[in-house]
C-alpha cells in the first residue's frame, strides 16, 4: 500500500508543473538506500533513506531539511551515486542512473557534482589548489593540460579567488576561501546538477552569507540545479524555490519556500519551523517541544515515522480526554518497551534475567513510578498498565507491545499515511491528518499546544 | 563560460610552463648545480656502473625467477592431470603474466590507442585490444630472447659493455689509493699509495670515501634549495615545514647521520675496507701478496695461507690498529680466522642493508597495499585480511622466521647471498601484518576524508585515489615504522646467524661474528665480538632515533612556530 501511495506525488507534479519554468530534471521514485553493516552476518540494515519520492526541476534550487541523522545526506549522496541505492530509481533527464555502471556511470558523473560541508576535510592539502581543481578535468581527460590549466585560472576567477593561488596549498587558506576552491573544481566539468551538503554550515557567520551569495550568482550564470542540503532554516528560506522536510528517512512535506514556511501542513514542520526564532516580536508563535529523541532508523515505527514524538498524534477516541502529559509519559513507556524488546534479544540479559538479575533497564516498577509517580492516572488507564507490566515483569515485551497497542495505538502507529495535496502548486504532506475523518493538524497543535 | 571571455587565450603566464621552460629562461642557478654533479658522479663513474649492473643482476634474477613460475605450475598441473596439460598451463600462465606486464606498460606511457583511433568501439575494448597487441609484442620478444641466439647476444653485450665502464677506476679505488704493499728491508714501503704506510693510505682513502658521500648530500641539499628558490612554482608546500621541523630535531639528525654513514660503508664496502671480501674472505687462495718476512727478505703468499698466521684468538691476537706478520694493515684487527674485521664489518653492513631493505620494502609494499584496499573497499577484503594477519601474528615472530628459514634452507631462493635474500623475503612476510597494522587506523581515517568522496565523485579510479588521495597520508607512517622495525630486523638476523640458523658460508655477517668472538671478550682479542655488538646497537639506536625524529616532523601537531608566515598567504583572496 505504501508503495502504491509514494508513486501518488510523481503523477500529481509531473501532471501539474509547480515553476512555470520548470521541466523535470530528476525523478525521484521510490528511493531506499540502507546500510548493511553486519559484515558477513547481515543483521537488520539502517534504513537512511526508506522510501522518498520527488522531483526536481531544471534551474531551481531544492531545499532539503531535517534534523542531523534523518537521512538528507545520505539522500544527496545516493542521487550522486556516491551510495548505491537498495531500492527505487532515480531518472536523471529519463535515464535511471541507479542501473548505470562503467563507462556510462563515468560518463554521467560529469553531469552532477558535490560541494561538501567540510571545506577542511574535502580538500586534500598535499595537493596544490591548482591540482586539486583540476583533478576531475584530467580524470576525464578534458582537451589539452595547457588548456586545462587555463581553465582552472579562470574557475578561481569565477568563484572570487585569484590565478595565482594556483600553487597554493589549502592550509594557506581560511575555511571560507577553502569552501570557494571546492566550489570551483565542482564547477570544473561544467554540470547540470550540484548537490550542497550544507555549504555554508562550517563556516563563520560573516562568511555564509559571501557563499550563500557566490552560490546564487553561479546558479545564474551557469544554469544551474541545486539540491541545498541544510539544517538552517532561515538559509533555505533565503535560497530555495522548494523545500522538502524530511524525517527518518522520509519526505514529510514538501512545496514551495513561501508556502512552506507560511503555512506548514505536517505537524513535523510545524514543529521544526517552531523552533525558528521569530523575526517579528509581536506574532505570537509558541515553540512545540519534541519529546524524545529520533527513533533508531534501524527500527523504525510500523505507521508514520513520527508517530513516536508527533504533537498532533490521533488518539484512540475513547482516550481522547486524557491529559497531554500523560500521552507524553504513555508514549515514553512504549519505546522503552520497544528498546527491551530489541535489548532482550541478547542472550546474555536473557540470562541476567532467568538467574534474577534485572537487565540495565530496572525493573518495572521503578519505570513505572519514574514514569507516572506524579501523575493522576485514570482507573482505566491503570488497569491496562498494571496489564502490561504483569507481562513485562515476565520479560514478554512483544506481547506486551500488542496490549499497548490495542488500547492506546491508532492509525498513526498501525498504517503510514499517504501523501496529500495541499494545495495546486505541489504542496504535499504525508500525514493521516489530512483525511476527512480526522481534524487537521493545525488545529490541533493550535489546540493542544497553542 | 562567460569569464573565459573576459580573458584573451593568449594570457598564458609564466607559472604554468614545465620546468624545462622555467629553467632554460634562468639557466644560471641550474647550470651551476649540474655541473657540480656531473663533476662528483665522475669521480666515481666505474662504481657508479658497478652498482647498476649489480641491480641490473638483480632484475634479470628475478626475471628468470618470474620465468619459471610458468612450468613450476605447469609441471605439477601436468603431474596431477596428463602430461601434455602442463604445456597448455605453462603456456597460458606465461601469456597472462606478459597481458599483466602490458597492462603495466599501457598504463606508464602516455600514448593510448583510444586516442589515436576512432573506430566506434567503446574505449574498454580498445583498450583491452590495445594491451592484447602488446602481449604479442613481449610475448614475441620473450621467444627470441629465450630459444634463439639473440638472448645470448644480447647478454654478452650489456655485460661485455658493463664491465668495462665499471672497471674505470675512481676517486676511492683500491688502484688510486692502494694501502696494500709490502715493507722494504730499508724500512719504507712498497707498493703503496705514495709510498705511505698502508695505514696512511687506508685513512686517506676512508677520509675521502665519507668526504666524497658527505659532499654528494650537501650538493643534492644545494640542489632542492636552488630549485626551490629558482625554479618551484609555490612558493610554499607542506613538506617545506616538515623538513623545518626536522632541521631543529637533533636526536632524529643525530639518526640520519649514523644511518647514512651506515648506507655509505655498505655503498663503499670495498673501499673502506683494507682489502676486498673476494681477496680476504671469499677466495682467499686466489690471490697473492708480498710480504717483507722476518728474514728480511720479500716473499710471496696467499691471503689465505697468511689468514692463517694472523689470527685472534685467546692466545695470539692482532688488535685494532695494527699489522699482522704479513705487513697487512687491520684498522680493527682480524677474526678468529684470521680474516680482517673491518672488512668483515663493511661488507657485513651490505648484507644487513639489503636484508632490511629488502624486508622493509617488500613488507611495507604488502602492508600498504593491503591497507589501501581494506580501507577503501572494506568488507570482505577486510575481514580476509585482519584473518590473514592474525594468523601471522598469532605465531611468535622469530619462531617463524626460524621455522620458515629451515624450511627454505634448500630452496634456489636461498642461494643468493648465502640465504640472505631468503631471510629478506621471510622478515616481509613475518612483518607485513605489523606494519599493516600500525597503518590500519591512519588509512581508515583518511579514507573517511571527504576529499576521497569527492574524488569518487567526479569519476576518479580507485586505483588513483589510493595513490594520489590515501597513500600519501600513510607515507609517512611507513617510513616511521619501517625505520623502527629495521633496527629490529638488523637484530634478529644478526640473532640467528648466532643461534647458527642464518647466513653461512663467505657472505659476512655481524650476528655471526659476534657468535665468532663471544668467548674471546675477556681474552686480548676481545675486540672480536665487542666491535661488531657496539655496531649493532649504534646502527639500530640510529635507525630507532631517525624515525622518533621522522614522526615529530611528520605531525603537525607537534608544531609550535612558523604557522604566522603562511597563513596570511592567501589574505588577497576574500572570502
Ligand atoms: S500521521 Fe499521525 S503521527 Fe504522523 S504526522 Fe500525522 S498526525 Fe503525526
Amino acid at each position: 500500500m505504501s508503495h502504491e501511495l509514494s508513486q501518488e506525488p510523481i503523477a500529481t507534479e509531473t501532471d501539474v508543473p509547480t515553476d512555470s519554468d520548470g521541466d523535470v530534471m530528476i525523478e525521484v521514485e521510490g528511493l531506499k538506500t540502507y546500510y548493511e553493516d553486519g559484515g558477513l552476518l547481515g543483521g537488520t540494515p539502517v534504513k537512511a533513506v526508506d522510501g522518498v519520492s520527488f522531483d526536481i526541476h531544471r534551474g531551481e534550487t531544492l531545499g532539503l531539511v531535517g534534523e542531523s541523522g534523518c537521512g538528507k545526506t545520505t539522500l544527496g549522496r545516493t542521487l550522486l551515486q556516491l551510495e548505491d541505492a537498495t531500492d527505487g530509481e532515480v531518472r536523471f533527464d529519463g535515464v535511471d542512473i541507479t542501473t548505470l555502471e562503467g563507462d556510462d556511470l563515468h560518463e554521467w558523473r560529469r553531469n552532477a557534482q558535490m560541494v561538501f560541508q567540510d571545506p577542511e576535510s574535502s580538500l586534500n592539502d598535499r595537493m596544490t589548489i591548482g591540482e586539486i581543481v583540476r583533478e576531475p578535468l584530467d580524470v576525464h581527460e578534458w582537451e589539452t593540460p595547457q588548456a586545462r590549466r587555463q581553465r582552472v585560472k579562470e574557475l578561481l576567477d569565477t568563484v572570487g579567488l585569484q590565478r595565482e593561488h594556483y600553487y597554493r596549498y589549502p592550509h594557506q587558506f581560511s575555511g571560507g576561501q577553502r569552501q570557494r576552491i571546492s566550489i570551483a573544481r565542482t564547477l570544473a566539468l561544467e554540470p547540470d546538477f550540484v548537490v550542497l551538503d550544507e555549504p555554508v554550515s562550517a563556516l563563520d557567520v560573516s562568511v555564509q552569507a559571501e557563499i550563500i551569495n557566490l552560490l546564487e550568482d553561479l546558479q545564474d550564470e551557469f544554469g544551474l540545479t541545486y539540491l541545498f542540503i541544510a539544517h538552517d532554516l532561515s538559509v533555505v528560506h533565503h535560497l530555495c524555490d522548494r523545500v522538502a522536510v524530511m524525517y527518518l528517512g522520509n519526505v514529510m512535506e514538501i512545496g514551495p519556500t513561501e508556502e512552506l514556511f507560511t503555512e506548514p501542513s505536517n505537524p513535523y514542520t510545524h514543529a521544526l519551523l517552531s523552533a525558528i526564532p521569530e523575526p517579528d516580536p509581536t506574532v505570537e508563535r509558541d515553540r512545540i517541544t519534541l519529546h524524545g529523541t529520533p527513533p533508531n532508523p534501524r527500527y523504525p515505527p510500523a505507521g508514520c515515522p513520527f508517530s513516536t514524538r508527533c504533537p498532533a498524534r490521533i488518539r484512540p477516541a475513547e482516550y481522547r480526554d486524557l491529559d497531554d502529559e500523560l500521552w507524553n509519559r504513555l508514549n515514553t513507556l512504549r519505546e522503552l518497551l520497544s528498546e527491551r524488546q530489541r535489548a532482550d534479544r541478547s542472550v546474555r540479559d536473557r540470562l541476567r534475567a532467568a538467574v534474577g538479575k534485572d537487565t540495565r533497564f530496572g525493573t518495572v516498577e521503578e519505570t513505572y513510578d519514574e514514569l507516572f509517580g506524579d501523575l493522576e492516572v485514570p482507573a482505566r488507564v491503570q488497569s491496562v498498565l498494571d496489564e502490561i507490566a504483569t507481562l513485562a515483569r515476565d520479560h514478554n515485551e512483544s506481547e506486551a507491545i500488542a496490549v499497548f497497542n490495542e488500547a492506546f495505538g491508532s492509525v498513526c502507529d498501525d498504517e503510514p499515511p499517504a501523501y496529500h495535496d495541499m494545495s495546486d502548486g505541489g504542496h504535499q504532506s504525508y500525514c493521516h491528518r489530512h483525511t476527512d475523518e480526522y481534524r487537521s493538524p493545525d488545529a490541533v497543535i493550535e489546540n493542544r499546544h497553542g | 563560460m562567460s569569464v573565459s571571455e573576459s580573458f584573451e587565450p593568449t594570457e598564458t603566464t609564466d607559472e604554468s610552463r614545465p620546468l624545462r621552460e622555467r629553467v632554460a629562461d634562468n639557466p644560471g642557478p641550474a647550470r651551476f648545480w649540474l655541473l657540480g654533479t656531473a663533476v662528483l658522479i665522475a669521480l666515481e663513474f666505474g662504481r657508479y656502473i658497478g652498482w647498476v649492473y649489480q641491480l641490473v643482476g638483480a632484475v634479470k634474477y628475478v626475471i628468470g625467477l618470474v620465468g619459471l613460475i610458468p612450468s613450476w605450475i605447469g609441471d605439477s598441473v601436468g603431474e596431477a592431470t596428463v602430461p601434455i596439460v602442463s604445456y597448455f598451463v605453462s603456456d597460458t600462465i606465461t601469456l597472462v603474466l606478459l597481458f599483466g606486464i602490458a597492462v603495466l606498460v599501457t598504463r606508464f606511457t602516455s600514448w593510448s590507442a583510444v586516442d589515436q583511433f576512432d573506430i566506434g568501439l567503446s574505449d574498454r575494448i580498445v583498450r583491452f585490444l590495445e594491451r592484447a597487441v602488446v602481449t604479442a609484442i613481449l610475448a614475441t620478444l620473450a621467444v627470441l630472447l629465450a630459444f634463439t641466439p639473440v638472448g645470448g647476444l644480447v647478454n654478452g653485450t650489456i655485460d661485455g659493455v658493463f664491465n668495462t665502464l665499471s672497471s674505470i677506476p675512481t676517486l676511492t679505488s683500491h688502484e688510486v689509493i692502494s694501502n696494500q704493499g709490502h715493507r722494504t728491508p730499508g724500512g719504507g714501503w712498497d707498493g703503496t699509495f705514495l709510498g705511505l704506510s698502508p695505514a696512511v693510505a687506508w685513512g686517506l682513502r676512508t677520509l675521502l670515501v665519507y668526504t666524497y658521500a658527505l659532499t654528494v648530500i650537501v650538493w643534492s641539499w644545494k640542489g632542492y634549495t636552488i630549485f626551490r628558490d629558482h625554479y618551484r612554482q609555490a612558493d610554499w608546500t607542506p613538506r617545506d615545514d616538515t623538513l623545518r621541523r626536522f632541521r631543529s630535531h637533533y636526536w632524529g639528525l643525530f639518526g640520519l647521520i649514523v644511518v647514512l654513514m651506515f648506507i655509505v660503508t655498505a655503498l663503499w664496502a670495498p673501499a673502506v675496507s683494507p682489502t676486498t671480501a673476494d681477496q680476504n674472505i671469499a677466495s682467499p687462495y686466489e690471490y697473492e701478496i708480498e710480504y717483507l718476512n722476518d728474514d728480511g727478505e720479500v716473499a710471496t703468499v696467499t691471503p689465505g695461507a697468511a689468514n692463517l698466521g694472523s689470527i685472534s684468538t685467546n692466545q695470539n691476537t692482532v688488535g685494532p690498529m695494527s699489522y699482522d706478520d704479513y705487513d697487512r694493515w687491520a684498522p680493527l684487527g682480524t677474526t678468529p680466522s684470521g680474516q680482517n674485521l673491518l672488512t668483515h664489518i663493511a661488507y657485513g653492513a651490505q648484507t644487513s642493508l639489503v636484508i632490511g631493505l629488502l624486508a622493509i620494502g617488500l613488507g611495507g609494499l604488502i602492508a600498504v597495499t593491503m591497507s589501501m584496499l581494506t580501507a577503501y573497499y572494506k568488507g570482505i577484503v577486510d575481514i580476509l585480511t585482519v584473518l590473514t594477519s592474525d594468523t601471522i601474528i598469532s605465531i611468535p615472530a622469530f619462531l617463524l622466521v626460524m621455522m620458515l628459514s629451515v624450511i627454505f634452507g634448500d630452496h634456489p631462493l636461498a642461494e643468493p647471498l648465502n640465504g640472505g635474500l631468503l631471510l629478506g623475503l621471510i622478515f616481509a612476510f613475518v612483518y607485513w601484518p605489523g606494519m599493516w597494522r600500525t597503518i590500519r587506523g591512519p588509512s581508515l581515517q583518511v579514507a573517511e576524508e571527504e576529499w576521497v568522496d569527492a574524488a569518487r565523485s567526479y569519476g576518479q579510479t580507485p586505483a588513483n585515489t589510493m595513490r594520489k588521495h590515501m597513500a600519501p597520508y600513510i607515507a609517512g607512517y611507513i617510513m616511521i615504522y619501517g625505520s623502527l622495525l629495521l633496527g629490529g630486523i638488523i637484530i634478529s638476523t644478526a640473532a640467528l646467524s648466532f643461534l647458527g640458523l642464518g647466513i653461512e658460508g663467505s657472505t659476512p655477517e655481524w650476528g655471526r661474528l659476534i657468535s665468532d668472538g663471544r668467548q674471546l671478550v675477556s681474552t686480548p682479542s676481545w675486540h672480536v665480538a665487542t666491535i661488531p655488538g657496539l655496531m649493532i646497537v649504534l646502527v639500530v639506536t640510529g635507525f630507532n632515533a631517525l624515525g622518533d625524529g621522522l614522526r615529530d616532523a611528520i605531525d603537525p601537531e607537534a608544531d609550535t612556530g612558523g604557522a604566522d608566515d603562511t597563513g596570511t598567504a592567501a589574505a588577497g583572496g576574500g572570502g
